[in-house]
């Protein structure tokens, strides 16, 4: 029995490296595609429906503050419920020229440390049993630290002159 | 019993390169080099596509829009995805994470407040957010951290969780759009991950100054 359990430890370096490139294959199978086609249809969607004018006006303000344009709201929602969505989205965003580069990667930081914020609660936060006291805190924390990244992508990009 | 565990697994020299390879080559330090130092740069590794004679845009064209262009899309990441994939793999298995455990240490004290047994769930939770979660429980049961070090360290790991794989994979869409080097980006995530867990940390620390001691039940 441990024998069984050293053979399946010991693979070689080759090994290795093909088993974590099929595992990055059935990422971009099973996650990056069902959300990239999500996002692009969405921003499809709500660019026909004549819906992102509008988002873009109410909530230009706002996204003003890192520098962005009022529809990088929807990458940010997006976010929200998956991290590949939000990045997904943002990428459609930047196809349709609705943002530039610089602006997705202001993006790019925010979508991770505040995306899927209920499903990695439940994988983190309650597989920790964090007691339940602390889980408004807790579910904040994401999203305050989200707003300081892009800040800070912000300013790190105008210091290397990048707009 | 953790950190006995911790304690046995020796830091190989293998450890030490097979880090220092994933953060040189993930932080694009060797960018633009056209020398011997590109073979370390992920971006040059992940390499380009060849262009159809003529066209500017390889394989995804220009003017795709809704579902078509995002699988289109979605197509050209998987060899980028692969590649660091399997990267990350290797070095693991070649002793990565312990080595990056014997750095980070010292420093997970000052840093954030939690001690050093929480360094082997510390560095499993830059690639996988449930081996550290499933820790941080055994530590907390084991008696090794107390309520506050564990809602801390879960902050820590709740935010951007699995900082490294999630942005290689779900951030994948963006890796090429991104004018900055992907180790960039895990680096400021790392940041405010720590800067998140420091606002928990104070925050237990005024709640308990204004409810009084730790035991009370909630």
């Amino acid at each position: 029995m441990a024998e069984e359990k050293k053979e399946e430890k010991k693979l070689s370096v080759p090994e290795y490296f093909m088993r974590g490139a099929k595992k990055g294959f059935y990422i971009g199978v099973e996650l990056i595609a069902p959300a990239m086609v999500m996002a692009y249809a969405l921003i499809a969607f709500l660019q026909y429906a004549g819906v992102m004018p509008l988002i873009g006006k109410a909530l230009g303000p706002i996204m003003g503050l890192f520098s962005l344009p009022g529809e990088a709201s929807v990458v940010l929602l997006a976010a929200f419920f998956a991290k590949a969505a939000g990045a997904a989205a943002a990428a459609s965003l930047y196809t349709a020229g609705t943002i530039t580069a610089a602006q997705a990667t202001i993006l790019f930081p925010a979508c991770i440390t505040m995306g899927t914020l209920i499903g990695h609660f439940a994988r983190v936060v309650l597989v920790c049993k964090v007691r339940a006291l602390y889980y408004p805190i807790l579910l904040v924390t994401p999203l305050i630290d989200a707003v300081v990244v892009m800040l800070m992508m912000r300013f790190a990009l105008m210091a290397m002159g990048i707009e | 019993m953790e950190e006995k565990q911790a304690k046995k697994e020796k830091v190989t020299w293998k450890g030490w390169i097979s880090l220092l390879f994933l953060i040189v080559s993930f932080s694009g330090l060797c960018a633009g080099q056209e020398n011997f130092l590109k073979a370390f740069d992920l971006n040059s590794l992940i390499g380009q596509f060849g262009h159809a004679e003529g066209a500017k845009v390889a394989l995804q064209g220009a003017g795709g829009a809704g579902a078509r262009e995002g699988f289109v899309v979605a197509l050209t990441l998987i060899p980028t995805i692969m590649l660091a994939q399997g990267l990350i793999e290797v070095c693991e298995n070649m002793g990565a994470l312990h080595a990056a455990e014997k750095l980070f240490h010292p420093l997970l004290h000052p840093l954030m407040g939690i001690p050093g047994v929480t360094g082997l769930a510390f560095v499993s939770s830059f690639t996988s957010s449930d081996v550290g979660a499933f820790m941080t429980k055994d530590m907390y049961e084991a008696g090794m951290i107390n309520d506050d070090e564990r809602t801390i360290f879960a902050a820590y790991q709740y935010a951007g969780s699995a900082v490294v794989s999630n942005t290689i994979a779900a951030g994948a869409p963006l890796v090429p759009i991104a004018v900055v080097p992907v180790g960039a980006v895990i680096g400021m995530i790392f940041v405010v991950k720590v800067m998140g867990a420091n606002i928990i940390r104070f925050y237990l620390k005024y709640y308990h100054r204004k409810h009084g001691a730790e035991g009370e039940a909630a």
